[in-house]
């Protein structure tokens, strides 16, 4: 049905169908934001020795979070008189939008897909770019010396880390020949990229924590250095979009890192009875448990061995790959 | 042109990672420090001024206060120091429990320490763990002295309880436990390259500085100089047992973490020890005047805090109450050298320096 | 790499383990009997020997006594007793050096209050308090 949809003239019949599309994969994003917020703190409580959250809405507290984001819409929203405030209003937006138009381009299943671009992947990586402005620009408005160096170091770091996150896919590119993820998805019926291009893997992998502002790269909201970063002076529902941005850009990542390694919706060889679209959770949620299980465990790295790791090691690991996979592919792909 | 200007920043009294109320202000540029000013004094509630107007008994309880993550080695060396200048003897039951709970909170205030520590540095998960087996001594502490953390439990010429049922085999069991959980502690953090990539050769001073300084305890042992008054200047029952003075001479906030982690092992090294020498039965008090009226005089004695050399001195003019208390307060001098370490550091190794001296701001501000 | 992967290997190990946390304040805590809480105070022991406040290091127990009312006994009785809870620091001198027991600690230890004055407890309610008295009083 969706196939059809993007193929037939536009019109206000499609644009009303895309818009409700929309609204409802912003609702099962919001859904998936609720359940990874409570996941991550299920996840790091068991994992240091306490039940995590177990009050609001029973044993699990699955009620926890809407709880929260209840509390934080009733509450105050202040700006700082010092603040510049129309960057202020606008930065948790900037922040946000970019968040979920990445989501766009995203296949999640065979048939499940909201636009087909031919060039998804750039796509993603040039709209997830944005978000690093309004994160600068959040930093500046507050007027705020701790926000300031937290968005100071929040550029710094997406810009250095987003460098090898590309070159790390150009691994990728080459075995499908696509920047179409559908393609890119398709390309991985036999075998998924991550073994043909293991190294590429770990330096996406690696990257895109970075690129997430995730433990151990946490550094542009350091909590026990900056105190939150940049986003001390928001509270209210501007704070819950940054927290909302940080969760969606979880999902985004994490679906984007199935697609392009773990061969998306592609079943486990011997498995292809279960349909698509549970693989594709399954895979989704492995990644989703690395990302908390890292942060359950390591320390925070420091700004500027950051920024050696990214260009010293990072980098030059990508572009071998880049080399390893144009020698894997003459070998095996022919 | 770029025009750059150096920026003031306060980083504190309320901040997630200056343990309690210090406030340091900083100028600098970028993110590097230019030049670093701590402010002391937020929890100041001047204990040796109240101990003037107070019995010797009333102020074994306000030592709890200072340093609140040992409060037993404060106990002791208020007791320490009355007992030196009136000459009683201690039953050595009494001896051995003090010990022992010393010791025991020497561990406790270690793993706070390296919970906290880690905490800074970013990692969450090692907090909780630590905190697991704190709890479990604190468990042991109240119990003998029915208070979690401020224990008011030694006396003058002894302690207020013999250690009830079964105490002692609890502690002995505990030994072997920690010594596992030591083991955990080294695989998730130890071995961590992102965390020796934070502490090592950060902070450095030199022998030299840190005598300069009279720096004491972990951060004096950083540097090499194997000085722990438990084994130069033996007191209580130190010299009884047999324990290694854990010296690391890289002089950094690596050196110091080892330095921590090695002293948790020789302080289970000595309860072991204490546990199996434990006397079968005796006094735990010895028979001391009702009121305490030290001579004439005065006193000063030293022992080995968790953070450092703490020392008291008591001036006595005969009367209930002392003329002059001076506690040495290890946390106050270790925290001297701390601006000269910061120049040129960035914000990140603040806290990782900040964190390594391993200050209570109760005993900085006393 | 290695010290990380020990270090992941150690938080997944832990994930499966039994929580240490307790269940606080649905299931209630539980202290050692020497665990020094609230005070309970006996009105009929006391000889009104005026110790425990002169040894209180805060200087929170305020007390004042009557002469006996039966005419052919000595000593007073207590008429009021309170203890301020904004600055005792529960340090057991009190019931230390009570002679006759008569100020007791309890395990009892939740003293937050809506108000301070909620926080100054006179006599009749340290004589009410009297669940969880500890056993041993004095060493
Ligand atoms: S416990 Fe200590 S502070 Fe409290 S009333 Fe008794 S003597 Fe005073
Ligand atoms: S010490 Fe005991 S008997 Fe004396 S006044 Fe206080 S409570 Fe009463």
């Amino acid at each position: 049905m969706v196939n059809d949809l993007l193929t037939s003239p536009p019109g206000w019949m499609h644009a009303a169908i895309f818009f409700g599309l929309g609204a409802c994969l912003l609702m099962i994003v919001l859904g998936f934001v609720t359940y990874a917020i409570l996941a991550e703190r299920k996840v790091l409580g068991f994992m240091q020795l306490r039940p995590g959250p177990n009050r609001v809405g029973g044993r699990f507290g699955l009620l926890q979070t809407v709880a929260d984001v209840l509390k934080l819409l009733i509450k105050e929203d202040t700006i700082p008189k010092a603040a510049d405030k129309p960057l202020f209003i606008l930065a948790p937006v900037l922040a946000f939008a970019p968040a979920f138009m990445v989501l766009a381009a995203i296949p999640f299943s065979d048939h499940l897909k909201f636009s087909d671009l031919s060039i998804g992947l750039l796509y993603y990586i040039a709209i997830s770019g944005i978000t690093t402005v309004g994160i600068l620009m959040a930093g500046w408005a507050s007027n705020n010396k701790y926000s300031l160096l937290g968005g100071m170091r929040s550029a710094a770091q997406m810009i250095s880390y987003e460098i090898p996150l590309v070159i790390s896919v150009v691994g990728v590119i080459m075995f499908s020949g696509s920047l179409n993820l559908t393609e890119i998805v398709e390309g991985q019926k036999t075998v998924a990229y991550m073994f043909l291009s293991p190294l590429g893997f770990i330096v996406f992998l690696i990257s895109s924590i970075a690129e997430l502002n995730r433990t151990p790269f946490d550094l542009p909201e350091a909590e026990s250095e900056l105190v939150a970063g940049y986003h001390v002076e928001y509270s209210g529902f501007r704070w819950a979009f940054f927290m909302l941005t940080e969760y969606v850009y979880l999902f985004a990542m994490a679906a984007l890192t199935t697609v392009l390694f773990l061969g998306g919706w592609n079943p486990v060889p011997f498995l292809g009875f279960i349909p698509g679209i549970i693989w594709f959770a399954l895979k989704f949620s492995l990644i989703v448990f690395f990302m908390i299980w890292v942060r359950g465990t390591m320390p925070r790295l420091r700004a500027d061995q950051l920024m050696e790791f990214a260009w010293k090691v990072l980098l030059p690991v990508a572009l071998l790959n880049i080399f390893v996979s144009a020698v894997v592919k003459e070998l095996f792909l022919r | 042109m770029i025009r750059t200007e150096e920026m003031l920043l306060n980083v504190g009294p309320q901040h997630p990672s200056t343990h309690g109320v210090f406030r340091i202000v900083l100028k600098i540029d970028g993110e590097t420090i230019i030049e670093a000013n701590p402010v002391i004094g937020y929890l100041h509630r001047g204990t040796e001024k109240l101990a003037e107007n107070l019995q010797y008994t009333q102020i074994i309880p306000y030592t709890d206060r200072m340093d609140y993550l040992a409060a037993m080695t404060n106990n002791y060396v208020i007791c320490h120091a009355v007992e030196t200048m009136m000459n009683i003897e201690i039953p050595e039951r009494a001896d051995y429990l003090r010990v022992l709970v010393m010791e025991l909170g020497r561990v406790a205030s270690h793993l706070v320490w390296f919970g906290t520590y880690l905490l800074d540095i970013g990692a969450m998960s090692p907090f909780l763990y630590a905190f697991r087996e704190r709890e479990a001594i604190i468990g042991f502490l109240n119990e003998i002295s029915g208070a979690r953390l401020t224990f008011n439990y030694m006396r003058i010429g002894g302690v207020k309880w013999d250690a009830p049922e079964g105490w002692i085999e609890k502690v002995r069991d505990f030994v072997p436990y920690m010594r596992e959980q030591l083991a955990g502690y080294h695989d998730l953090v130890t071995g961590n390259e992102i965390f020796l990539n934070r502490v090592k050769g950060v902070g450095y001073y030199s022998k030299e500085e840190a005598l300069d300084y009279s720096l004491s305890g972990a951060n004096l042992r950083c540097t090499g100089i194997a000085w722990d008054l438990r084994k130069d200047e033996p007191y209580s029952l130190y010299d009884r047992f047999t324990f290694n003075v854990p010296a690391f001479d890289s002089g950094d906030a690596w050196a110091r973490y080892q330095c921590r982690m090695a002293e948790i092992e020789e302080s289970l090294k000595i309860i072991e020890q204490a546990v199996e020498q434990f006397p079968e039965s005796g006094e735990v008090l010895a028979k001391v005047p009702k009121i305490i009226k030290p001579p004439k005089g005065e006193a000063f004695v030293r022992i080995e805090s968790p953070r450092g050399e703490i020392g008291c001195y008591i001036a006595s003019e005969g009367k209930k109450e002392p003329y002059r208390l001076k506690f040495r307060r290890p946390s106050f001098y270790n925290l001297q050298i701390l601006p000269k370490l910061l120049v040129g550091e960035n914000i990140s190794n603040l806290i990782t320096i900040l964190g390594g001296i391993d200050i209570v701001l109760g005993e900085v501000d006393g | 790499m290695k010290g990380l992967a020990k270090g992941l290997k150690y938080t997944l190990s832990n994930l499966t383990k039994q929580n240490v946390t307790t269940q606080y304040p649905d299931v209630p805590l539980q202290m050692p009997d020497r665990f020094r809480g609230i005070q309970k105070f006996y009105p009929e022991k006391c000889i009104v020997c005026n110790q425990c406040a002169n040894i209180c290091p805060t200087d929170c127990i305020q007390l004042t006594g009557n002469p006996h009312p039966d005419p052919g006994k000595k000593g007073k009785i207590i008429d009021t007793y309170d203890i301020n809870f904004e600055i005792c620091i529960l340090c057991d001198l009190c019931t230390e050096v009570c002679p006759t027991e008569a100020i007791v600690m309890t395990n009892n230890f939740e003293l937050a209050e809506y108000s301070r004055d909620e926080l100054f407890k006179d006599l009749v309610w340290l004589d009410e308090n009297d669940n969880n008295v500890r056993k041993e009083n004095k060493a």
